[in-house]
């Protein structure tokens, strides 16, 4: 199947309501990866320019949403590891077949009702999250001299406050 | 649920960091970049060491050989960000003709060429983030690589 073919499905009107439904999704997932603005951009356009080259992988249109925000966020992992100034493999590519499921997620509503069970969660978890999702370039040692904790606890205070986060939420949507 | 998904809803619930505009309406002209009829020239794994364009001594940012291939064409891109610019050069294996056009293309220009005798082309002064190469043929569907991404 031809490039022109695939894109049968998508025309012009199709691609700008694409744009309009998930560009925010995409930003929010780039940004959660702690990437600049800049570097965001770049990983967000990335999983476009993926859509124009792989359009004939995805047979269901209405998986196309979750498709852009599973390769939003491998790009933005690539893009991430790069300017921490790791080798990227260029042949490293998602899975186009397969978006994740778990991609729904990412929207307002479901935001909302996750800040609702983020204040369930005691000190330091509510802070550190917060400044965490707030701030997502903020470095550790700017977390820790927020929360007058040592900078070496902020990884691991994380790494636990998030995963009480996650089964909360996850009690909720059961 | 992935980490990243929680935090992305989380962001997007407290309405922080809207997408700017810029990016939306980067997002929008990628339409205009598909290539009708065109066919995707996907990547070769390839162990080829940087060429004429490596010059660790200058600073230069350089990224080795990437190869694509598609309908037994092989195109063979090899990228340098000299100061704030990409440069582009590479060969077409088998040479495609003195009618063929090599096109390199960012989301924001894209420059073509004449390949040489033995399918080289170069191209400088780009800017620097995403760049793909189509070989305009007469006769074939033009063969398109995939998108690359480059920075310093």
């Amino acid at each position: 199947m031809s490039a022109d073919d695939s894109f049968t499905i998508i025309d012009q009107a199709t691609w700008e309501d694409l744009v309009a439904r998930f560009d925010g999704r995409m930003w929010a997932v780039a940004r959660a990866f702690g990437l600049s603005t800049a570097d965001a951009a770049d990983a967000v356009q990335g999983a476009w320019l993926r859509l124009v080259e792989n359009a004939d992988a995805i047979r269901d249109p209405e998986r196309i949403g979750a498709w852009l925000v599973t390769t939003t966020r491998h790009e933005a992992a690539r893009v991430g590891r790069r300017a921490r100034g790791e080798i990227v493999a260029d042949l490293d590519l998602p899975d186009t077949a397969l978006p994740d499921p778990t991609a729904a997620v990412v929207d307002a509503d479901f935001g909302r009702r996750v800040w609702r069970r983020l204040d369930l969660l005691g000190e330091p978890c509510r802070s550190l999250i917060r400044l965490y999702v707030l701030h997502p370039e903020a470095r550790y040692a700017q977390i820790a001299v927020r929360l007058d904790l040592p900078v070496g606890s902020i990884g691991p205070t994380r790494a636990r406050c998030m995963a009480r986060l996650r089964a909360l939420v996850e009690e909720e949507v059961r | 649920m992935r980490e990243e998904y929680l935090l992305a809803a989380l962001r997007m619930g407290a309405g922080a960091d809207p997408v700017p505009e810029g990016v939306s309406a980067a997002a929008r002209a990628v339409f205009g970049l598909r290539v009708p009829g065109g066919v995707p020239a996907g990547p070769v794994d390839v162990t080829v060491p940087p060429g004429a364009r490596s010059r660790p001594d200058t600073g230069t940012a350089q990224t080795g050989v990437r190869r694509f291939s598609a309908g037994g064409l092989v195109i063979d891109i090899e990228t340098a960000v000299v100061g704030e610019r990409m440069e582009v050069a590479g060969q077409v294996s088998p040479a495609p003709g003195p009618d063929a056009r090599i096109e390199v293309r960012t989301p924001h220009i894209g420059k073509v060429r004449a390949p040489s005798a033995s399918g080289h082309f170069a191209v400088a002064g780009l800017p620097p983030g995403w760049v793909s190469v189509v070989c305009h043929r007469p006769g074939h569907p033009p063969v398109f690589t995939r998108w690359v991404h480059v920075r310093p």
